[in-house]
């Protein structure tokens, strides 16, 4: 025994026979070892037994022997890789064109903020989008007029056969005529919306007064309101004193007389005017054609006496003489009234003309 | 014989060819690669050589994974996240150590990061391998008298039956990375210093690893013979 072999002891050789076992030892550790358990009969038990345990553990089944025996396992492995792999592989969505891709992907990947962002969105697009678009659309009418023109011009077939189913008024911005909305129920259901003073609708409006039996009589003093403004024009004029001697509604009858206020001195309304004096059924419509008569009168005396206020209890003095035949003709329309009327307000209204109109010789 | 279609797969993913007969030039010429070789290819962008990469190593991978985990569908969870974490790192790969070493650390990571889940999670554990000590469970009186090992001697079969079972047992008491050392040096035949190389530490302390874990294992081996 060399003294080298000497030197090493059961306590130096123990913990290398698990590596000697398994071969991982080196050349010099294996001599000693080798040396040490030919002469130690306990180390050699020792590696014996280390032996042994590795031997029975190798040949051990394995849990791989088991649960793969048939290779299944590892060829569904193989197939699941190989679908990953081709999910890898594919072309990124980002690559085909997609509008706003990337603000989708922040919006993804932000929640909370996309929710404050879309909120604002809405509000921005609900408070002032939205009401600048309309207002460019309706230029400028105002309210709820449309700006939707009757264009082409309504046909006289179409104007036979509509019907009204609703007429708004919205005043305009500049004083001048209102601006009118109608709906119209012909063939193809129409919304016209304009100013009285557009020919088209003051067409429309006038075939409606002059057509009276065809429509409603709310239409018909709808109508005769929004015409009041051009009562000048001598269609309008025409078509107003018609619906004022015509009209079966007595207080249809009554607005056309009151349109024609404005009118009153020229001498188809006045005619008109004195007509309805002498030969209107109604009370009332009698009344007002008084009332509208005296009144232009005092507008006409005023006129005359501008800029210096009139008196308050004026007397009528004609200025020409066809003025004056006029005025006679209203004065004995009058007259004949305060006696003759069976309505004892219309009598009594007639005297209280007479006296704001002045004493006249009748002749 | 007809081509497998995997195999033409692989071969057009290469580019090189649509046809059968290219298509077979091109598989046979990756299989003839060496390692190196193939890295490189499948580090330029090349499917089929990664996948040819993978068919070379994956049976020894999901070996260990099965041995390691004794569930296939933990083994098949490993086996995914190994090789995806590898084609996703492979352009990182520099030729530092062998393809194998580093795909073992890989392997051998996601490994250990599954056994210390399941050991954080005790409903999670592994249920015990059919064993033979429990075939009086087994109601099938064929099931029963089935070969279980090569040899005929009944007695044989028995024991390694029962040796089988308590290896499991005294496998249970090693802390993963003694598993891993134990599994990757007799059931892989890897020397201890791959397996340090592939563990990420050196060969003392894979030594340390393997001389706690047979320590342990006779122990609770003792009365094997």
């Amino acid at each position: 025994m060399s003294a080298f072999e000497k030197s090493v002891s059961c306590k130096d050789v123990a913990p290398l026979l698990v590596f000697y076992a398994c071969d991982e030892v080196s050349d010099r550790e294996r001599k000693q070892i080798e040396a040490h358990v030919a002469n130690c009969e306990g180390c050699a038990a020792q590696l014996a037994e280390e032996s042994e345990l590795q031997e029975a553990m190798i040949a051990a089944p394995q849990p791989a022997d088991e649960l793969d025996s048939s290779g299944i396992l590892l060829s569904q492995c193989r197939s699941e890789l190989a679908e990953t792999l081709d999910d890898l592989s594919a072309p990124p969505i980002q690559e085909h064109w997609r509008p706003l891709g990337w603000l989708r992907r922040w919006m993804a990947l932000r929640p909370a903020w996309s929710g404050v962002v879309l909120v604002l969105f809405g509000i921005v697009l609900g408070t002032q989008v939205l009401p600048w678009l309309q207002n460019g659309k309706n230029g400028n009418a105002n309210g709820q007029a449309m700006n939707v023109m009757a264009k082409p011009p309504l046909s006289k077939d179409q104007l036979d056969k509509m019907e009204i189913a609703g007429i708004n008024f919205s005043p305009s911005s500049d004083a001048g005529s209102p601006n009118v909305q109608l709906k119209l129920s012909a063939e193809q259901p129409m919304v016209l919306t304009g100013s009285v003073d557009d020919s088209d609708m003051r067409h429309v409006l006038t075939y409606v007064v002059e057509n009276g039996e065809r429509f409603d009589a709310g239409v018909r003093l709808d109508c005769l309101e929004a015409l009041k403004a051009v009562s000048r024009d001598q269609q309008v004029r025409q078509a107003l004193i018609a619906a004022a001697r015509k009209d079966l509604n007595p207080a249809v009858r009554m607005k056309a007389l009151e349109s024609l206020r404005d009118a009153a001195s020229d001498d188809d309304v006045r005619q008109a005017l004195l007509d309805a004096l002498g030969h209107d059924a109604n009370p009332g419509v009698r009344v007002d054609a008084i009332n509208v008569l005296v009144g232009s009168l005092q507008h006409r005396e005023s006129e005359e006496t501008a800029p210096e206020a009139a008196p308050a209890t004026s007397v009528v003095k004609p200025a020409s003489p066809e003025d004056d035949q006029s005025v006679e003709r209203v004065v004995r329309a009058l007259e004949q009234l305060q006696r003759r009327d069976p309505s004892r307000y219309v009598r009594l209204r007639s005297a209280a003309a007479l006296r704001q109109i002045g004493p006249r010789e009748v002749q | 014989m007809p081509l497998p279609r995997w195999a033409l797969a692989l071969a057009n993913d290469n580019g090189r060819s649509g046809s059968t007969d290219a298509a077979l030039a091109s598989v046979i010429s990756l299989s003839h690669l060496d390692e190196r070789a193939l890295v490189a290819e499948a580090q330029a962008g090349s499917r089929a050589a990664f996948e040819e990469l993978v068919r070379r190593f994956d049976r020894d991978v999901l070996r260990l994974a099965l041995n390691l985990m004794k569930r296939p569908e933990d083994a098949r969870d490993v086996y995914q996240e190994a090789f995806l974490k590898v084609y996703r790192n492979l352009h990182r790969f520099r030729f530092e150590c062998s393809f194998y070493t580093w795909l073992y650390r890989i392997v051998t990571n996601v490994c250990l990061d599954h056994l210390r889940r399941r050991q954080a999670r005790p409903e999670d554990q592994a249920p015990e391998l059919n064993s033979g000590l429990h075939e009086e469970g087994i109601t099938d009186f064929f099931e029963r008298q089935r070969e279980k090992r090569p040899t005929l001697d009944p007695e044989r079969t028995f024991m390694g039956m029962e040796i089988k079972a308590r290896i499991a047992t005294a496998m249970e008491r090693l802390s993963p990375r003694e598993r891993i050392v134990f599994e990757m040096k007799h059931y892989q035949g890897l020397k201890l210093r791959a397996i340090g190389d592939a563990l990420g530490t050196t060969e003392e302390t894979v030594k340390n690893s393997l001389f706690r874990a047979t320590r342990k294992l006779r122990h609770e081996l003792g009365g094997l013979r």
